[in-house]
């Protein structure tokens, strides 16, 4: 096992070097120039050259990038280009509101998926089995910010009430600080949610077809020792690797819902750095999203053999 | 007179600007309303859709550092406030000056409020303002490298101290708008300790002024946070004791708030709510304040005057007849077709715009024209087939913009100018077209200034944001000769011929401005609503009756 998870590990440093140099590129690629914006501003530099010099930006970007590359190797991401504050001091700000959105909002995800995804394929073609079907392509189908938009509207404009759009932080008041992330976290899972359903069922419908069960409903086991014990368990493998791919669907989600109910997350962050052509901002939140997806896959990756001990690594 | 990026383009795709505040009775104290007893206590709550962007006045424009500024800091003088103020009017009273005086046409000197003391904050730990602190102040303003409100006074040729409570203003030139420019809100009386210490004022720590309230913590992208300054020379002022901005970007997600109660203002700049909203907010806030004023921002057409088809007068009164200023209000969200057509001086600026109906026939034959009539024009100047014109413009005003581009461009096919639109970055936008680089026409928004006279510098020859490249020695010695007449009468009588030969010349195609919608809680009182980002003067004298 450990010798697979250094391995996985050594694996993830090409995927890493890969993604760090496509956050490092794409954002150069798009339309407008910070050093343009900045000027605008007026108050950073004489002119476009000046400025461009002052900030490191008239190099070759090749070197720009290797110089980037060792200062992560040191743990530095650089500096906001407009702010001049360290970039991992601003994520370390951060991350803690996006990760605690994220995180919620899979345990939502899982808590509504499957029980649902199980209750469907036990109950194929049935109503129940309908319903769930139905709403999962409702799920996948709505997107998220529409259903958090009107979430947030319709209850003010029907009963006076809205969810709380201002964050309180976990030490003024636990409580409010927790109930301010259930309303997104919910929102945010529930697209997540449809697809892991969906897979639940179609996942456990395949195994519940097998010998093995058909064996085990013979004996006259109870419908919840097959379906859990027997059949569930061998499911949902698949199921977990989905989830992993969910978790970086999820992060995405965080920038769009840290907007509308005004969490100070690295989403909100990111929204605002590409608005403003913040590059090192831009890479430094992609790296770390990307590095806590290739993470969550490796730990899913792990999660096999404890699932299915015929797994080895 | 432009906008940037943080001073507009997130205003929802917006065109509006606010003001306002408290009932005057007395210089500098505003006062309640007749049969109303102003109540201390409790907390204003606001919602602003962008934070500061940092809180130095002399290194940024942005209107999202100025209203935090303008809770905080004084100036010289000031905007009067309050209900009793009619919107888009700017009548100015002292704030530290308790008395001025001109000599000459060029001098002026300032009588300081004695005692006035700064806020209770290190560095500067509530010591008291003296004319030293206003010289220290505009030395800075005039001086600061990359000052973008420089052009606020670039009339002033030096600042002196001449006691402990006398300073004097010696200007280049006489410019009778210089008292206006004095009560922008960017002129705060800033402390020489906190630059000292801080190094520059971008720093929250450094907000240390005279003003109403005192910043008491800033939270990145979360809130900010004034109470109320013991030091206020005003005693018994500000009424309200804290004063709370939500920093929340979602527009929807603002205005459900505001209908749950969770702001006391309109959540939109300006404190307003888009009109299209507003049978909602009545419906769920009974008693709802109220008030309708017309905003600076508009928008405008440019045209290179030096290259065909635009040399022509008629081929540009083509232009502006073709643009189609009632549909662009009628499609607009804040506007729900409520607001004004636009001559060369917003008609936000009741006292100095001039009513279209006494401009001359040709200049309203802009406003009260059609396509079929513009097209007929372009006949006349050598065109029976319409023309087929370059535009460049930017979406980075926002979505509403746009959708008032999308009916121009529809208007002017209609009259017969097929416009090949090319939309550019906003960066580089406002460092190039805006700047009169463009292959002959430019549509953009104009009104981040709530002085009438700076709304001429697009005429005059030399300034960077003439982008129609406008060199009429008739119209600048006009423009030059209303800023020596102080007699206002006068100098509105002269203001109103330059608009009047404006209209004739058509060197731009001036768009309308939305009539806003300003909002407030019924338990909030003696507040009126105006342009600009004066929300620390308009708030003073308010109070909360719960």
């Amino acid at each position: 096992m450990k010798k697979y998870v250094l391995r996985r590990l050594l694996v993830a440093i090409p995927s890493l070097l890969i993604a760090s140099l496509i956050v490092f590129t794409l954002p150069r690629l798009l339309p407008g120039d910070v050093v343009q914006l900045m000027l605008e501003e007026k108050a950073y530099g004489k002119d476009l050259e000046e400025l461009r010099a002052k900030m490191g930006l008239n190099r070759p970007i090749y070197i720009q990038y290797w110089e980037w590359l060792g200062k992560i190797g040191r743990g530095d991401l650089g500096e906001s280009l407009w702010t001049r504050r360290p970039v991992v001091e601003e994520l370390l700000r951060r991350l803690p509101v996006s990760l605690e959105l994220g995180l919620l909002a899979l345990f939502f995800s899982i808590l509504i998926a499957l029980p649902i995804g199980v209750l469907a394929a036990v109950r194929q073609d049935t109503l129940s089995d309908y319903v769930a079907r139905s709403l999962a392509i409702l799920g996948l189908s709505v997107p998220g910010f529409w259903i958090a938009t009107l979430v947030v509207l319709l209850p003010a404009i029907w009963w006076g009430w809205s969810p709380p759009i201002q964050f309180t932080e976990f030490a003024k008041d636990k409580w409010a600080h927790f109930s301010q992330f259930l309303i997104p976290a919910f929102i945010l899972g529930i697209a997540s949610a449809a697809a892991i359903m969906r897979l639940t069922r179609a996942m456990l419908l395949e195994v519940l077809r097998q010998d093995y069960v058909r064996t085990a409903w013979a004996k006259g086991l109870r419908e919840s020792i097959v379906v859990a014990k027997h059949s569930l368990k061998n499911a949902i493998i698949p199921v977990i690797t989905v989830m992993g791919i969910q978790i970086a669907q999820i992060l995405g989600g965080t920038v769009i819902f840290e907007q509308i109910f005004g969490l100070p997350g690295m989403g909100r962050f990111l929204f605002d750095a590409i608005n403003q052509r913040d590059y090192p901002v831009i890479q430094g939140v992609n790296l770390i999203i990307v590095s806590v997806v290739v993470m969550m896959n490796l730990l899913v990756d792990a999660m096999y053999a404890f699932l299915d001990p015929r797994i080895r690594y | 007179m432009t906008i940037s990026r943080r001073d507009l383009l997130k205003l929802s795709g917006g065109a509006l600007a606010v003001g306002a505040g408290a009932q005057v009775l007395e210089l500098g104290r505003p006062t309640p309303a007749a049969a109303q007893t102003p109540k201390r206590g409790g907390t204003f709550r606001l919602r602003s859709h962008v934070a500061p962007v940092h809180f130095d006045p002399h290194q940024t424009i942005a209107f999202a550092t100025m209203i935090p500024l303008s809770l905080a800091y004084s100036r010289l003088v000031k905007v009067k406030a309050g209900s009793a103020v009619v919107p888009g009017t700017q009548p100015i009273e002292g704030d530290l000056a308790e008395s001025w005086e001109r000599q000459g046409d060029t001098v002026y000197v300032f009588k300081l409020r004695k005692g006035v003391r700064w806020q209770p904050k290190p560095p500067v730990n509530g010591r008291e303002l003296t004319a030293e602190d206003v010289r220290y102040t505009y030395d800075r303003f005039l001086n600061a490298k990359g000052n973008p409100n420089r052009f606020v006074l670039e009339m002033v040729d030096k600042v002196e101290v001449l006691d402990k409570y006398t300073v004097k203003f010696t200007l280049r030139e006489p410019n009778a708008w210089f008292l206006d420019r004095l009560a922008s809100t960017s002129t705060w009386i800033v402390a020489k300790e906190c630059v000292d210490q801080f190094g520059d004022l971008k720093s929250p720590d450094s907000v240390v002024g005279s003003g109403p309230w005192m910043l008491q913590r800033y939270e990145p992208n979360v809130r900010l946070t004034f109470v109320r300054n013991p030091n206020y020379y005003i005693p018994g002022l500000p009424y309200v004791d804290n004063v709370d901005i939500a920093l929340s970007q979602d527009p929807a997600a603002g205005f459900a708030a505001f209908l749950a109660g969770a702001f006391d203002f309109g959540p939109e700049y300006g404190m307003v709510i888009r009109r299209s909203d507003l049978d909602i907010a009545k419906a769920r806030v009974k008693n709802l304040g109220t008030r309708d004023y017309i905003v600076v921002f508009g928008g405008f057409t440019a045209m290179k005057l030096d290259q065909d088809p635009f040399k022509d007068v008629r081929v540009r009164r083509a232009v502006a007849m073709a643009d189609n200023w009632r549909e662009v209000l009628e499609t607009n969200a804040w506007s729900l077709g409520k607001g004004a057509p636009n001559p060369l001086i917003p008609a936000a600026f009741r006292d100095w715009t001039i009513p279209i109906d006494q401009l001359p026939s040709e200049g309203r034959r802009l406003y009260e024209s059609t396509s079929a009539d513009a097209r007929k024009l372009l006949a006349e100047a050598g065109h029976p087939n319409g023309i087929k014109v370059p535009m460049e413009t930017t979406p980075g005003y926002g979505p509403d913009w746009m959708d008032a581009v999308q009916v121009a461009l529809k208007n002017w096919k209609a009259a017969g100018i097929d416009v090949d639109m090319k939309l550019k970055e906003y960066g580089a936008f406002v460092s190039s077209s805006l700047l009169g680089k463009f292959d002959r026409m430019m549509l953009t928004l104009r009104g981040g200034t709530t002085d009438p006279d700076t709304y001429f510098t697009l005429m005059l020859p030399g300034e960077p944001l003439n982008s129609s490249g406008v060199n009429d020695p008739k119209l600048t010695e006009m423009v030059k000769q209303q800023r020596r007449i102080f007699d206002e009468k006068k100098r509105r009588d002269l203001v109103f011929d330059i608009q009047r030969y404006a209209s004739q010349q058509v060197y731009y195609a001036f768009g309308a401005s939305v009539s806003a919608v300003a909002a407030w809680m019924p338990y909030v009182k003696n507040f009126g609503p105006n342009i600009g980002h004066d929300y620390g003067g308009r708030l003073m004298g308010a109070w909360l009756d719960k």
